[in-house]
């Protein structure tokens, strides 16, 4: 078989296998996609005259819209029938949905030309749409285990429909995209706990066998994340720039620090499986830090903090879930090689020298095209080494999104 | 136990691990200072900082203060009044209450004694003691001590009252030596009941003082806060607020807590056996 029958192939029939393949394809291949066209812009090489809300607007938006929205409908819709023993989506829906996210993404892009209301109606059909597949069978479940990822993601939609609203009526819509961002941090928080509970407990069996203590995401740290981010973000939103806002951004670092406490179990932490979710953590408690002392006076802008939130903690998140799922359904298991704390590593300094740019030391153009070559050098050393997960057939016979055997 | 054949490198960084994760263990309190003080903070932007400073007024007008001002010299002058009349009250009361409790018609008697003091409120002793020593050191020491003295006393009572007489018949079968039953059997269980009763005189200490500064004395704390009250600078007041507040709360949680921990880790020792 020749390549390309091969890629034909694969496009045609074993993307659409698992619902996760077709999304983490997107959002990997968008992430490079997009920040390399933000990097151009930024350097002055092309410009983007159609859309709506200029290109900050376009390129914030896409991280959170398109990136990362697309990782989350790939991680719910493989989650979801996970949880609740639904039957994954079939290759037409996953087809149409897949449709509906390029579509949100051209709208966008040709907002200038379709008019505002067009766009907006083309890009927030896919979160209803994913609402409306995910939803139902996460209420059904008795007990309502995973009801938090319910109000999260008509949280996600509402922002949405909130900077949709912004844009068309002349109002702020960043304002909208950093609510948007507090959503998605407590979205993380939701997230890695469900996935840490059973990813740390297999590292520390590994390590120790049954005598261990299992690790435990204790629900009052966690709750008192969320709440404290939460607060932030509402603050913000109401009240853009009060101090007030700074001393939450603070209690919100100090609750994600407290949530690191979870997290020390001894030597199993310098496990990548381990140690990459506990890095989002960390780039999460620093972030609202440095979010905390922006507010309350200190040199660096508030977008310093709020990068090391999103090229880091939600970087790093959406990459860490992507090679932990993408190898658990794909059957080719935890992916032990040595791409991905090289891929992670990369996304980790390229959140740090964007969070210092432009206030410290080195010069804001060089960070921002140095932060942007090295994530796309992260996304890059994904699409490389992870494509088999999600372009692949199974290499264990078995069907659709099965995980491997146990090992023993 | 085990612990006797643990080489002392293991222990040392056992013991590190240990300090670490109790003083990470604290982030938690600290996500809710920062709470408290988004709530000031918001609380002092609607009444004007004339009313109330904002946290950060506060906290810049201490840095000044500290940096230029004569505040190490006040707190100094707080703290050594404070802990004359606290390690009085730590000694006296200690040692009566532990004499206390070895009998029972010695607890009987003392019990409304103490209850008479605990009553008494300690703006009543300052004044009896202005009476007695004037203004001078004498009466924020005094008021310190009789303020200190029955929450000490309890605490020192109720330990010797409740030791297990069970225990001590143990150790008497066994022939123990006075030195190791005062020191194994004994002081454990005494501690247990004396330290907490010293911590909560140690906050009644460093609160009383200031009081009593206030009202009788022209240097120290107290007296600071009286000038930046009658001066009606309320930045300068939160200021010494927070110095106040903030000395308690590293000598509580840096220094007696992680004490406390240490004694009374028998008793997680004993329950855990238990089950």
């Amino acid at each position: 078989m020749s390549t390309r029958e091969t890629l034909r192939r694969a496009l045609g029939q074993t993307l659409w296998i698992c619902p996760f393949r077709p999304f983490f394809l997107l959002a990997a291949t968008y992430a490079v996609l997009t920040m390399s066209v933000w990097a151009a812009l930024l350097a002055g090489f092309i410009s983007l005259p159609g859309v709506a809300g200029g290109p900050f607007v376009w390129h914030a938006h896409e991280m959170l819209f398109g990136f990362a929205m697309a990782a989350i409908i790939g991680f719910l819709l493989t989650a979801v029938p996970e949880f609740t023993g639904v039957t994954p989506l079939g290759r037409r829906p996953l087809m149409r949905l897949a449709t509906l996210w390029l579509v949100g993404r051209g709208a966008f892009l040709l907002s200038g030309v379709l008019g505002i209301w067009l766009a907006a109606i083309a890009d927030l059909a896919l979160l209803v749409a994913l609402i409306a597949i995910a939803a139902p069978p996460l209420w059904r479940q008795e007990p309502r285990r995973h009801v938090t990822f319910i109000t999260t993601l008509t949280a996600l939609a509402l922002t949405h429909a909130g900077f949709w609203w912004a844009l068309a009526t002349g109002g702020e819509p960043m304002r909208w995209l950093r609510l948007a961002l507090g959503v998605l941090m407590v979205l993380i928080v939701v997230a890695l706990s469900r996935i840490s509970m059973r990813i740390v407990n297999d590292v520390l069996f590994d390590r120790d066998g049954e005598a261990r203590t299992p690790y435990l995401a204790r629900p009052p740290r966690r709750n008192l994340a969320i709440a404290t981010i939460t607060a932030y973000s509402v603050g913000e939103f109401w009240q853009p720039g009060n101090a007030v806002n700074g001393w939450l951004a603070l209690a919100a670092a100090a609750a994600m620090a407290n949530l690191l406490n979870d997290w020390h179990i001894g030597r199993a932490l310098a496990r990548r499986w381990v140690l990459v979710p506990y890095a989002v953590y960390v780039c999460m408690a620093v972030g609202y830090a440095l979010i905390g002392a922006s507010l309350l006076g200190a040199a660096a802008p508030v977008s310093a903090g709020e990068h090391l939130l999103l090229a880091g903690a939600l970087g790093l998140a959406v990459m860490i879930v992507m090679t932990i799922a993408g190898g658990m359904h794909s059957g080719h298991g935890l992916d032990e090689r040595r791409w991905v704390p090289l891929a992670a590593a990369a996304l980790v300094a390229a959140a740090v020298v964007r969070t210092t740019g432009g206030w410290w030391a080195l010069p804001a153009a060089f960070t921002f095209s140095l932060a942007a070559a090295l994530w796309v050098i992260g996304w890059a050393i994904f699409l490389r080494f992870g494509m088999r997960t999600l372009l692949g057939a199974r290499p264990d016979g078995r069907e659709r999104c099965d995980e491997p055997p146990p090992r023993d | 136990m085990t612990s006797s054949i643990v080489s002392p490198h293991r222990r040392l960084v056992e013991a590190a691990a240990a300090t670490g994760r109790y003083l990470w263990g604290g982030m938690g309190s600290l996500a809710g200072l920062a709470l408290f003080l988004a709530l000031w903070e918001a609380t002092a932007q609607q009444l004007g900082s004339l009313i109330l400073p904002t946290p950060r007024e506060a906290f810049a007008t201490l840095a000044q203060m500290l940096t230029h001002g004569s505040a190490w010299s006040d707190l100094a002058i707080s703290a050594r009044r404070a802990l004359a009349g606290y390690a009085l009250a730590v000694l006296a009361g200690s040692a009566l209450g532990l004499a206390a409790g070895a009998s029972i018609t010695a607890s009987l008697l003392s019990r409304p004694i103490v209850t008479l003091l605990i009553g008494t409120p300690p703006i009543a002793w300052l004044i009896l003691a202005l009476l007695w020593f004037g203004a001078g050191d004498g009466t924020p020491v005094f008021t310190v001590f009789i303020a200190c003295f029955p929450i000490v006393f309890i605490g020192a009572m109720q330990g010797t009252r409740t030791l297990d007489d069970r225990l001590r018949a143990v150790a008497q079968a066994f022939r123990l030596p006075l030195g190791m039953r005062l020191r194994d059997v004994y002081l454990p269980h005494v501690v247990s009941y004396l330290f907490p009763g010293w911590i909560t005189a140690l906050g009644t200490a460093w609160k009383v003082v200031v009081m009593a500064e206030l009202l009788s004395t022209s240097d120290g704390v107290g007296a600071a806060l009286a000038v930046s009250r009658s001066q009606l600078d309320t930045a300068a007041s939160m200021a010494w607020i927070v110095a106040l507040v903030s000395a308690l709360l590293a000598v509580e949680y840096l220094l007696l807590e992680p004490i406390k921990r240490r004694v009374e880790a028998w008793r997680e020792f004993a329950s855990s056996s238990e089950s």
